[in-house]
């Protein structure tokens, strides 16, 4: 490749500025927003926009150890990180111990109605959550389950479900059929082969399978908006959570910050281990949290 | 691996393995749909919440027997193995709607009246010339030496300006919205989608072409800083812009005024008589949030191509526009195609975004739709108004347009097909 003419060199260094400037820009300002001390996210300068110009670190310990700011409420940050690691990491479990062996059979077992299924399947997840919003609000009202963590739980399986079974079936494809054939001749049975040579090979799929579906409920806010509505704040899930904090024009909008880049900083370093997989696996199913 | 096993055995087997996920389908999936077909069918509202069990007469009239025993199979309050949770408030028994669809028709409003019918068709004839020629060249593309015909893009957006002044085709498009908010929900989706794909597509295509120089310093580095938002959840995101876009303290206002443009910034996001801010605010934030996924896409594809075409095309004189539009773009094609379709179907049932940021609004009368409700927040208010007949309807609709475009989406993508077929 020629190298290109010092201006359009210069254009090109230009245009990559301003997107980084885009790209970042909100993340800066939220780090700036939740080191700045009390109410002056309302009356900023220019300068104020772009460094941090007063530090307090108040709005941190305030999500993290609980120490009250004056004119906030208290927050239990970590009781709702829990409930949301607690719900999407049960979902993940509950519906990747499911789903794997379908996805197998769907792999692997020519038979009648297979194809009928892919279809099924492929229907139910152009279905979104929201528009199954009454079926789950009265189901989990009859099963005594509305604004209970299983409930829940419950919601976000119906989707999962679906996604980790076409994941981990577009994945045993790839396999190759071999191994498994070599095993049946030495004697194996399928459950053998199954368990003995394709879940071993399929761990790094199921690995990233579990972290996509886990972090779909982790982010999940929606269906935790509504079918949780009215519970004490501490039964919260984190989006819900965080959500409600950064409805306020003052001084939890700070603390807001605080939680969501507390919260985004590990996810950010794990995306950046998985997102290879990310674009091989974007074509089976909207992933993105 | 049908070798071993044949007939009962092997059927019993393939049972074995797929039940549990059946089952867990059924009731999580397949039911829910099924329930929103029912629900489509009846009149409940806020008013009628309750479901009639066991078949009371109302005003002296008992229901229909299959119509309780409907009920009683679709409505889990219903079951007697959730009998300790039933539900005994008030308001009114819903029943089905006296005609079959009338929730459907209600909701379509009159947008299959012959005027509508004809408006439709006015607008379909303005957009002709452009579907004329993006048709030819699809099929002169095929050719060994394609014609250089770009220029009839322009013919084309000339007669079709022409055909809309002509044919009043604005009023057409007027006479449509009246129609009622299925028409216009639908059409701001549409709208939405149809600004957001292109700008994805430019923005990350521009970015990908720079990062794929390899005379540019620091390539990794600045590729893994340009997807960072990529890894930012979205309600993140949308809090964090909602912020920005505020009016008074909104960041962008600040900005604007303390470098002396404005003496009070625009209010973005709920300004009735300028709704066209606040859809620009929900497209830069999407925009915001999908570039990163366009640009990896298409530089992947770009790391793909050889140089040595490249180098062909020099020799033969081709300028860089050349090489953009005979080489790069079409050998691109395969693998932003699926981009495409998966990013439009994302757009067009984006929920959490666009409710976080402008709750669906700004709104300019009681009743009617906001600028930016699109179809999933078109359904989230109805079932907020606890309009469940009607949000049935929607839902129902909306699904099997989803359904559709998922399964245009396989043919282009085949992953049904398994590997060992």
């Amino acid at each position: 490749m020629r190298k290109p003419r010092r201006l359009v060199m210069g254009i090109f260094y230009f245009v990559l500025v301003l997107a980084v400037i885009f790209a970042v820009y909100p993340i800066w300002f939220m780090f700036l927003a939740s080191i700045r001390p009390g109410q002056s996210l309302v009356s900023l300068d220019l300068a104020g926009m772009f460094w941090p110009t007063q530090v307090t670190w108040a709005n941190y310990q305030a999500m993290l150890f609980g120490t009250p700011i004056p004119g906030s409420e208290q927050y239990d940050f970590f009781r709702w990180l829990l409930n949301s690691l607690k719900v999407a990491g049960l979902t993940t479990i509950a519906t990747l111990f499911i789903a794997t062996s379908a996805a197998f059979a769907l792999s692997r077992f020519k038979f009648r109605g297979r194809e009928g299924l892919l279809i099924l399947f492929l229907a139910i997840q152009a279905f979104p959550g929201i528009l199954a919003l009454i079926p789950f609000a009265q189901l989990l009202t009859a099963m005594g389950l509305f604004g209970s963590h299983l409930g829940l739980i419950l919601a976000y399986s119906a989707g999962a479900l679906v996604f980790n079974t076409w994941n981990l079936k577009g994945y045993f494809d790839t396999l190759p059929i071999e191994l498994e054939e070599a095993a049946l001749i030495d004697g194996a049975g399928p459950i053998q082969s199954f368990i003995r040579i394709a879940i071993p090979l399929a761990t790094p799929a199921l690995a990233v399978t579990a972290w996509f579906g886990f972090l779909g409920g982790f982010s999940e806010f929606v269906l935790a908006s509504i079918l949780m509505a009215g519970v004490p704040s501490g039964e919260n899930t984190l989006p819900v959570a965080l959500w409600k904090l950064s409805g306020s024009q003052s001084v939890p909008w700070g603390q807001f910050a605080a939680g969501a880049l507390l919260i985004s900083i590990p996810v950010l370093i794990i995306f950046f281990f998985t997102q290879r997989f990310l674009v091989g696996g974007l074509t089976v199913g909207g992933v993105k949290g | 691996m049908g070798v071993s096993y044949r007939g009962f055995r092997k059927y019993l087997l393939i049972l074995l393995f797929i039940t549990p996920t059946i089952l867990s389908v059924s009731a999580l999936s397949v039911y829910p749909i099924a329930y929103n077909v029912y629900a489509s069918f009846t009149n409940r509202n806020t008013f009628r919440p309750r479901a009639n069990c066991e078949g009371e007469a109302v005003q002296g009239e008992a229901p229909p027997a299959w119509q309780t025993w409907l009920t009683q199979r679709m409505e889990p309050t219903c079951w007697a193995t959730f009998a300790e949770n039933r539900v005994v408030g008030r308001g009114q028994f819903y029943r089905l709607t006296e005609s079959l669809g009338e929730n459907y028709a209600d909701m379509t409003g009159s947008l299959f009246s012959r005027e509508s019918l004809t408006s439709t068709g006015l607008l379909l004839v303005g957009v002709s010339p452009l579907l004329a020629v993006w048709y030819v060249r699809r099929r002169q593309s095929k050719l060994l030496s394609p014609p250089r015909n770009g220029w009839l893009w322009l013919v084309a957006l000339a007669v079709s300006y022409g055909l809309w002044q002509v044919l009043d085709v604005q009023a057409a498009l007027t006479r449509l919205q009246e129609t009622g908010d299925f028409f216009i929900v639908l059409f701001r989706t549409i709208l939405y989608v149809a600004a957001c794909i292109p700008l994805f597509f430019v923005v990350g295509l521009t970015l990908a072409l720079i990062l794929n120089n390899e005379h540019i310093k620091g390539r990794g580095f600045w590729r893994a800083i340009l997807i960072i938002p990529w890894a930012v959840q979205s309600y993140i995101a949308a809090l964090v812009w909602q912020f920005f876009f505020r009016g008074e303290q909104g960041t962008i206002n600040q900005f604007l005024e303390a470098l002396g443009l404005f003496e009070q910034g625009p209010t973005w996001l709920g300004d009735p008589e300028r709704p066209y801010l606040a859809f620009v605010a929900v497209v830069v934030i999407n925009l915001w949030m999908t570039y990163p996924f366009f640009t990896v896409v298409i530089l992947g594809a770009l790391q793909s191509i050889s140089q040595d075409q490249y180098e062909a095309a020099e020799v033969d004189g081709a300028t860089w526009w050349d090489k953009l539009t005979q080489i790069t773009l079409p050998l691109l094609r395969p693998a932003v195609l699926p981009a495409v379709v998966l990013s439009s179907i994302t757009t067009f049932q984006m929920f959490n975004t666009v409710w976080l940021v402008t709750q669906g609004g700004p709104i300019k009368g009681a009743g009617q739709p906001g600028f930016t409700e699109f179809v999933m927040l078109h359904a989230y208010r109805l079932f907020q108004d606890q309009n469940f007949g009607r949000m049935g309807a929607f839902a129902v609709i909306i699904f099997v347009m989803l359904f559709l475009a998922t399964l245009f989406s396989l043919r282009l993508t085949r992953i049904t097909k398994g590997a060992y077929e």
